[in-house]
């Protein structure tokens, strides 16, 4: 009886393991079929998400090791300083071997990625309307890739459906077409983008617009049309350049312009945009403005047209605050300080009293703004009573852009002096140490200990050592002193943009229909008016690009304006950049500072070979693509 | 009087069960008094005692059960001869044999045989799915009871294995309370599967955790015999067995030790002295003026007031930290019922003066065997831990770094004002004191909660005789808990003009973070289990098994940042910035398991085994895998000739066994082409307001699946004159098909896809370990001698890469058919001796030419004689961080009360090799070790026409003005092979009346010291050498300790 129980127990335990639900048919928690994510608006908008997310925006967390970068260690090399806008405290670099901000593979999967989805839209179960928002999003965003790819490697090969492995690699080989064509491609995308995008978003507004379309156009056609231009500037040869592969030829030049000219046109008569606070009562208030607009483009969708955000710390923020603020304020941030704008970009910018030229810092008696030797005990040098005095005049921006010596920032006076001329004369000049006079005791950096200034001295780096701290980007209130934890947006285009991009391709142009002279000195008079100047320029080539400098400064586009103007073998030739440093000088009574125009310290002679100007394809012994000149 | 019917202690490496049994029940059993009388009755008794083999016993002992003062000692052929009672019984005992009572019954002659106890033939080993006679064994499989175990102090499990079993390979990395890292490896293969009380369960972490007094014994399976565990196996597995009870009167236990623990070595750092002075020759070695003045730099050599110089390890560090370990354990048991039930306690303090680096644990665990009927029991385990870390809310790596890097002339309190702590930062260190105090910078806590069930029935089925079935149902789960509370906290400097602090924030803002994990799992298991034997010669073992798993787990993170810190609950921090995250997984696997085992005569041994495995991770067609192993064995020692003629060949055997076996490989769905929510890049459509992205379905790889193994081992067991020298010699190697890699197809890069990881790659393990034991008894002195050694490399057999571009890239970057864990580096021919020698030899330093190098700096050798140092002069000249030879020794000796236990234990064939601070002069401007301090200088500093001092190490420079001498060369990179003294216990048991009237049946005081001493290069002594590099190869981790214990084992 017993056994009959126990056989009966165990048959159950059996029918109990084999009679469970089959524990190998699992399914991934974090995987979604294509039918279920395409079925709604709100799918769509989730694989948009990531389709954006690889735009090769060139926003604050695009850096030398590529875009998205944010909670990557860049040792705070960011594109600036790469060119003559700014050094980083501890390295001189201008382009890593093979060119600058390579970007092949993920452009190329982004590509892949929005093939997809174009070829998804008939599917789709949506009105035509949306279908073709959808189109013209997904145009937009190719376009925006193709850019990306032809001002780094010229003509790349054009592919615009899915290609299908099928073990088997020779029919997947695309050769380049002309960087003509690409262009080209570009501006037929944008064009497609625009006809069909909406001009204004009431829910998710940060997904492309008309207006995103053109200003997107119009920055791309400006770069095509200087490349036509300058080519011959820098020119190029070997097979690649035969094959017009990279390079086009002089006579487009006008018709890029023009198409330049017609999509900012669209943007400027769209009545859609304007300036941020156009007209400032003073100096300070255009301070404000400025540096108001880029700690929160929210505030200006007047002038915002296309902005990336940046939300969550960490997973979605951006590192600025973390590398870029002044020693003093780095807030535990080991390290700070990276980011200092040179003295170069300083001078640009122009004094409210001499207005249409740029102002240089005029240190010495004699004027001479070209000695860059050193301090010279002999020589008379102007005196000031704040290390700061010595820019009062000087463009609104300037104080927006950059930290200048004894300036107040977050709180606190940011404290940046090379050195002292003690009372003998003798200089001591980036050296650590002290001396009492008059029963004071001064310092060679202006105070006793490294948290307590911001300059010149090896402190693991976080010292500027161009005498100027960066500014414009920073949060005022306090952000954790982590990689990541920057939240403010980036206006990726703007209004102020698009009227430099009219103007210069006006200038360059000769382009004279519509009243386009007067339109393009007035789009940047109305940029300086901004800034608090009252008195308007003429248009020259030279004040359009001294504007462009100076009001896009640090958006990282001098890097490619440098490049897609042949500028940058010109202007890095065997070049150190300069700094400004202000000393305390200990033989006035009181001490007064002076400032001594100067090389900068522990940097190497920078050149830039003109075989950069394009970056070498990556993969050409399986691709077998043309390699660009000289790699 | 007392009757001392066992010698307490035996420490042997092959263990015997039935020996615990021995051990735990008899343990000095106290003697009686009885009166000596004569009786009419008495006669004389005579025989010869003989071992199971037929050896003949001499000085076997012989007692009347009535008396046991009344003994006689068998001469050297074994005999005896006693006057007894007729109705008496005699008691024959035998160091290593079981003894034996033979009632005498009126007969004058008694032939004894004693069976050797342990070891030998009786000994049954745990293997997968159930037990085997040692004897009978096929496989590679070792076998180590509790006591054995027992013989080390330690808080880890792994410490206590460790150098005790051939090819269990096990290092410790670090020494941190609560950080179970320690290596465990079984002959180089990988980390192997840990079965618990016959359910496959957690990995190394929890293993290392295991109350090491709750194990009755470890098996390890080592070679292909691990297939009967299917996928996962391919790496051996490490099978655990906890107690149970026993029948018998109730038995308490209090085991505990307690000790105090310090490192075995911290690298000492120069002092302010010291450190000016070759800072100071590091701006003049280069051409630079004096750092200080040489009034200045005699001051500090004279440490006048102000100039003193600081330890900061000392400041931060206690010399000694705490640890104590309590186990107290019931068992007993009645016909219907057998319980083991216990409960432990352990703590491990660090050694932060602050205290706040610590680790607790409590364990308990409750084995219950009930027989619910005729023929049908049931097992019911239970057991569960709770453990907590507490750290301080700056990583112990931080803070060593600032005890290390921060500069001897700092002082840890700006002003010497303890309320302020000072901002010292070269070194990019920050001050250690600082960082250590949990009220300024905050804390982390982990704390697990593990739970462990199981209940198993077995019924013998009446109708067959020898069949068994047994349902078996386990549900594990774990809650992982960690808090970490990251303070903002703020370093002062000293303004003295103004007699103000001025402070430094660091870390802003606070932060807290609290993760949760929870982990089930559920096992199945039905066995049917058969064993006949057939005409007496022919035994038959058939097992078949069903067995599924499944498991779950859910994790979910919060964190929030404070506007300002008032406690440390996530609802008191503020709202910005919140970040929350959260997963859940499931796995589940299906196996059919069979195995057959035959022998003829206990002589002829054959397994055949087999395991169908199915996996959720692969495509549905692919998923089932088949694992065979078969093996045999020829115990030679059976055979008529050896008994015959070599009688002291007690054991020979020849075994071989050859099986595949499988790994998980890649990541679990690969064959589903799905939009993936988590691979995908987001985006802020609208302010504030974050969308998550789907990424595009990669190209999925259908075949995707595991790792093979084929994995062949030989051995050969010997044993001589009764067990007394035995030894055990296996050769494998395993061969491994199907690792991951990507296809080397050249897809064009415009595709814009990548290809996934394919089963591509393959590498070979090849070893030798073998054992040697050795046991003797001399009156009350017993000892024995338990020697393992193992030697094992990986080979990269192929390896999927791209063609080479030239017979230097192949020579240099090739890594096919080499063995896995090669260093390439420099050889260094000696120190430059002068500039001569400097400008005329091969150029060191690239582009800089030897502009860079001084005189007393190491000179590389031009391999290739093209008279430029650079990478093609490096040779593959030093194995890497991989230990390739592992050797324990063991000593154990008793004689009365007390028993000494001594392993040694080392390892070889594998190199370190530091960056940071420890190797590099002025690391990041901060402190240097003091060995620097031997080096080439100017007899005067400040006259750089006196001549130069050799010494050790070359002429002081900072960072940046050095040439190529951090190069990797043996000026670095150093053997660690060590031996040390890794454990060495001695025993005091004490009996007699005393206990008798305490009512105590055993007592056992012991003194404990671990890892007393070692011997190895004596660069590498101060690091330790089983210590692992960490972090940027920095060292900077929790040193591995040595400790000294006081034990005590209560039996009542």
């Amino acid at each position: 009886m017993r056994t009959i129980k126990n056989i009966v127990m165990f048959i159950g335990i059996v029918c109990f393991v084999f009679g469970c639900k089959n524990v190998l048919d699992l399914k991934p928690l974090d995987k979604l079929d294509s039918k279920t994510l395409f079925s709604s608006p709100e799918g769509i908008k989730v694989y948009m998400a990531n389709l954006y997310s690889q735009l090769p925006i060139e926003d604050f967390a695009f850096g030398r090791n590529g875009f998205n970068s944010a909670n990557i260690n860049t040792i705070g090399i960011a594109p600036a300083t790469q060119t003559d806008e700014a050094a980083n405290s501890e390295y001189s670099h201008l382009v890593d071997g093979g060119g600058n901000y390579p970007w092949w593979d993920q452009g190329y999967k982004l590509i892949r990625d929005v093939n997809l989805l174009i070829e998804t839209i008939p599917t789709l179960n949506l009105n035509e309307k949306d279908k073709s928002e959808i189109a013209g999003e997904a145009a937009f965003i190719r376009a925006y890739t193709y850019f990306a790819l032809v001002k780094r490697y010229g003509g790349v090969p054009l592919i615009t459906n899915t290609q299908k492995y099928n073990g088997e690699v020779e029919s997947l080989k695309v050769p380049r077409s002309t960087e003509k064509e690409i262009w080209d491609f570009v501006l037929d995308e944008c064009d497609l983008a625009a006809e069909n995008l909406p001009e204004t978003r009431t829910t998710d507004k940060r997904r492309a617009t008309k207006w995103g379309a053109y200003a997107l156009k119009s920055r791309a056609a400006l770069h095509a049309a200087s490349i036509a231009k300058y080519w011959s500037k820098a020119p190029l040869s070997g097979t690649a350049v035969t094959q017009k592969l990279v390079g086009i030829d002089a006579a487009e030049a006008d018709s890029y312009y023009q198409e330049c000219i017609k999509a900012s046109e669209a943007i400027m008569n769209s009545g859609q945009f304007s300036l941020y606070k156009p007209s400032p009562a003073t100096v300070a208030e255009a301070i404000e403005n400025y540096r108001a607009l880029f700690e929160n483009p929210n505030a200006a969708p007047e002038e915002a047209i296309f902005v990336k955000g940046f939300t969550n710390p960490g997973s979605s923020g951006h590192s600025t605050d973390f590398w870029f603020n002044p020693n003093q304020t780095s807030d535990g941030s080991p390290h700070p300080g990276r980011m200092n704008p040179t003295l170069a970009l300083v001078d640009l910018y122009e004094s409210y009293s001499n207005p249409g030229v740029s102002a240089p810092v005029v240190t010495t008696n004699d004027g001479n703004v070209n000695d860059y030797n050193g301090f010279d005990k002999n020589k008379s040098y102007k005196t000031f009573n704040t290390p700061y005095d010595i820019f009062k005049d000087k463009d609104a921006r300037l104080w927006a852009t950059a930290i200048l010596p004894g300036t107040e920032w977050k709180g606190k006076t940011i404290i940046i002096q090379g050195g002292y001329i003690q009372p003998d004369g003798t200089a001591k000049i980036e050296t650590d140490e002290s001396i009492v006079v008059n029963g004071i005791k001064y310092y060679t950096y202006g105070a006793a200990e490294w948290p307590q200034y911001s300059g010149f001295a090896v402190q693991a780096g976080n010292m500027t050592r161009t005498g100027f701290s960066f500014k414009k980007f920073l949060s005022k209130n306090a952000v954790p002193p982590n990689l990541g934890a920057s939240t403010n947006d980036w206006m990726d285009f703007r209004y102020a943009e698009i009227l430099l991009n009219y103007a210069e391709a006006v200038i360059e142009s000769n382009y004279t229909a519509d009243n386009a002279q007067l339109k393009a000195a007035d789009a940047i008079n109305v940029i300086r008016r901004r800034a608090g100047h009252k008195q308007n320029i003429p248009l020259s080539l030279t004040n359009v690009l001294r504007e462009r400098r100076v009001e896009l400064a640090f958006e990282n586009k001098r890097y490619w304006d440098l490049v897609r103007r042949r500028d940058y073998h010109v202007l890095f030739n065997n070049t150190v950049r300069k700094a400004l440093v202000p000393l305390l000088d200990l033989r006035e009574n009181p001490v007064k500072y002076i400032f001594v125009r100067r090389n900068l310290s522990r940097e190497a002679p920078l050149t830039f070979p003109v075989n950069f100007y394009y970056v070498s394809i990556p993969g050409i012994g399986a691709n077998g693509l043309v390699q660009n000149p000289q790699y | 009087m007392r009757k001392k019917n066992v010698t307490r202690n035996h420490y042997y490496a092959l263990k015997r069960l039935i020996a615990i049994v021995l051990l735990l029940t008899s343990i000095y059993i106290p003697g009686g008094y009885a009166e000596m009388t004569l009786s009419q009755d008495e006669i004389m008794v005579s025989g010869v005692v003989k071992s199971g083999s037929g050896m003949a016993l001499p000085g076997v002992s012989v007692r009347l059960k009535s008396n046991s003062s009344k003994l006689t000692i068998t001469n050297n052929i074994g005999a005896f001869s006693i006057q007894a009672q007729s109705t008496d019984s005699l008691v024959f005992s035998y160091v290593g044999f079981v003894s034996k009572t033979v009632a005498i019954n009126g007969i004058k002659v008694h032939n004894v045989q004693l069976e050797s106890e342990g070891n030998q033939m009786e000994e049954v080993v745990v293997v997968g799915y159930g037990t085997q006679k040692k004897v009978n064994l096929t496989g590679a499989i070792s076998n180590i009871d509790g006591k054995a175990i027992q013989t080390t102090t330690h808080t880890s499990l792994a410490q206590k294995l460790q150098g005790k079993i051939a090819g269990l390979q096990i290092r410790q990395n670090t020494g941190g309370p609560g950080d179970f890292d320690a290596m465990i490896n079984i002959r180089g293969f990988g980390s192997p599967l840990y079965v618990i009380d016959g359910i496959a369960r957690d990995g190394g972490s929890e293993f290392q955790r295991i109350n090491p007094e709750d194990i009755e014994s470890i098996s390890v399976l080592k070679d292909a015999s691990a297939a009967i565990y299917g996928l996962n196996a391919a790496n051996g597995v490490i099978i655990v067995t906890t107690k149970k009870g026993k029948k018998g009167k109730p038995q308490f236990k209090y085991n505990a030790v307690v000790g105090v623990q310090s490192p075995t070595g911290m690298p000492e750092m120069a002092t302010a002295a010291q450190w000016m002075e070759m800072r100071n020759e590091a701006d003049i070695n280069i051409g630079k003026s004096p750092y200080i003045s040489k009034e200045e730099l005699l001051k500090y050599q004279q440490g006048i007031p102000g100039y003193e110089s600081i330890n900061w390890y000392d400041e931060t560090m206690k010399k000694y930290a705490g640890q104590q370990q309590h186990t107290i354990s019931a068992q007993g048991g009645s016909d219907a019922i057998n319980y083991f039930t216990s409960f432990g306690y352990q703590t491990d303090n660090g050694l932060l003066k602050s205290n706040a680096l610590n680790y607790e644990k409590y364990t308990f665990r409750t084995n219950l065997t009930a027989n619910l009927a005729k023929d049908l029991t049931a097992e019911i385990q239970l057991s569960g831990r709770y453990d907590k870390k507490n750290a301080p809310g700056e990583s112990f790596f931080e803070i060593l770094r600032g005890t290390v890097s921060s500069l001897p002339n700092h002082r840890p309190y700006a002003n010497d004002n303890p309320e302020y702590p000072a901002l010292v930062t070269d070194g990019q260190s920050k001050n250690p004191l600082a960082l250590s105090d949990r009220n300024r910078t905050g804390y982390a806590e982990d704390v697990n909660k593990f739970f462990q069930s199981s209940v198993a029935l077995t019924y013998n089925m009446p109708f067959l005789e020898g069949l068994r079935v047994k349902g078996l149902a386990s549900f594990d789960g774990n809650n992982y808990l960690g808090k970490n509370l990251a303070k903002s906290y703020q370093l002062f400097n000293y303004d003295a003009a103004t007699d103000k602090y001025i402070a430094t924030d660091l870390r802003n803002p606070t932060s807290i973070h609290n993760g949760y994990i929870d982990n089930n799992r559920v096992s199945l298991q039905a066995h049917l289990l058969y064993d006949k034997v057939i005409a007496t010669d022919h035994k038959l073992g058939i097992t078949l098994v069903y067995e599924q798993r499944s498991g779950w787990d859910r994790n979910a993170s919060l964190r929030r940042e404070y506007q300002f810190y008032t406690n440390d609950q996530i609802d008191m921090a503020g709202l910005n910035n919140q970040q929350t995250s959260g997963i859940e997984h499931q796995f589940g696997s299906k196996s059919f398991i069979g195995r057959t085992t035959y022998n003829y005569k206990e002589k002829y041994l054959f397994e055949l085994a087999a395991r169908y495995d199915g996996s959720y991770r692969y495509h549905p067609d692919r998923r089932w895998g088949l694992f065979p192993v078969a093996s045999v064995g020829w115990r030679i020692s059976e055979e008529s000739f050896i008994k015959e003629k070599a009688p002291f060949i007690y054991n020979l055997k020849l075994r071989a066994s050859y099986g595949l076996v499988g790994q998980d490989a890649g990541n679990p769905f690969q064959y589903v082409a799905g939009f993936s929510t988590t691979g995908g890049g987001g985006y802020e459509f609208n302010d504030g307001s974050y969308s998550s992205g789907a990424s595009a379905p990669g190209i999925v790889n259908e075949n995707l699946t595991w790792f093979k193994s084929n994995i062949k081992n030989v051995g050969l067991d010997l044993g001589f004159f009764e067990g007394k020298l035995s030894m055990e010699i296996d050769a494998y190697q395993r061969d491994r098909t199907g690792l991951l890699a990507y296809r080397n197809v050249s897809l064009p890069n415009t595709f814009g896809g990548s290809l996934p990881q394919e089963n591509l790659n393959s590498d070979r393990v090849r070893g030798l370990e073998f054992t040697i034991n050795h046991r003797q008894t001399l009156g009350d002195f017993s000892y024995s001698l338990s020697g393992n050694f193992n030697f094992a490399r990986t080979m990269n057999v192929y390896v999927e890469r791209g063609p080479f571009l030239n017979s230097m890239d192949k020579w240099r970057n090739g890594s096919a058919n080499r063995w896995n864990d090669i260093v390439w580096m420099y050889d260094v021919e000696g120190q430059f001796q002068s500039q001569d020698e400097l400008v005329s030899s091969p150029i060191q330093n690239g582009d800089l030419g030897n502009s860079r190098e001084l005189v007393g700096d190491f000179k590389y050798r031009d391999a290739n004689g093209d008279g430029l140092i650079d990478g093609n002069d490096a040779l593959p000249s030093a194995w890497g961080g991989n230990p390739k030879m592992h050797y324990g020794l063991t000593l154990n000796a008793s004689w009365k009360g007390f028993d000494l236990n001594a392993l040694f234990q080392g390892s070889g064939n594998y190199s370190v090799r530091f960056t940071h601070a420890y190797a590099t002069m002025f690391w990041g401007q901060g402190n240097e070790p003091a060995y620097f301090y031997d080096r080439w200088h100017k007899a005067d500093a400040y006259n750089p026409d006196s001549e130069w001092i050799p010494g050790k190490w070359p002429a002081a420079r900072l960072e940046q003005d050095i040439g190529a001498l951090y190069s990797e060369s043996s000026v670095w990179r150093k053997d660690a092979s060590y031996v040390r003294l890794k454990s060495l216990e001695l025993g005091y048991s004490f009996s007699g009346k005393l206990m008798q009237s305490l009512k105590i049946s055993g007592l056992r005081i012991y003194l404990n010291a671990y890892n007393l001493f070692t011997i190895t290069d004596p660069f590498v002594r101060p690091f330790d050498p089983e210590q692992i590099e960490g972090a940027y190869n920095a060292g900077w981790v929790y040193p591995v300790s040595k400790s000294y214990n006081i034990g005590v084992n209560v039996n009542f």
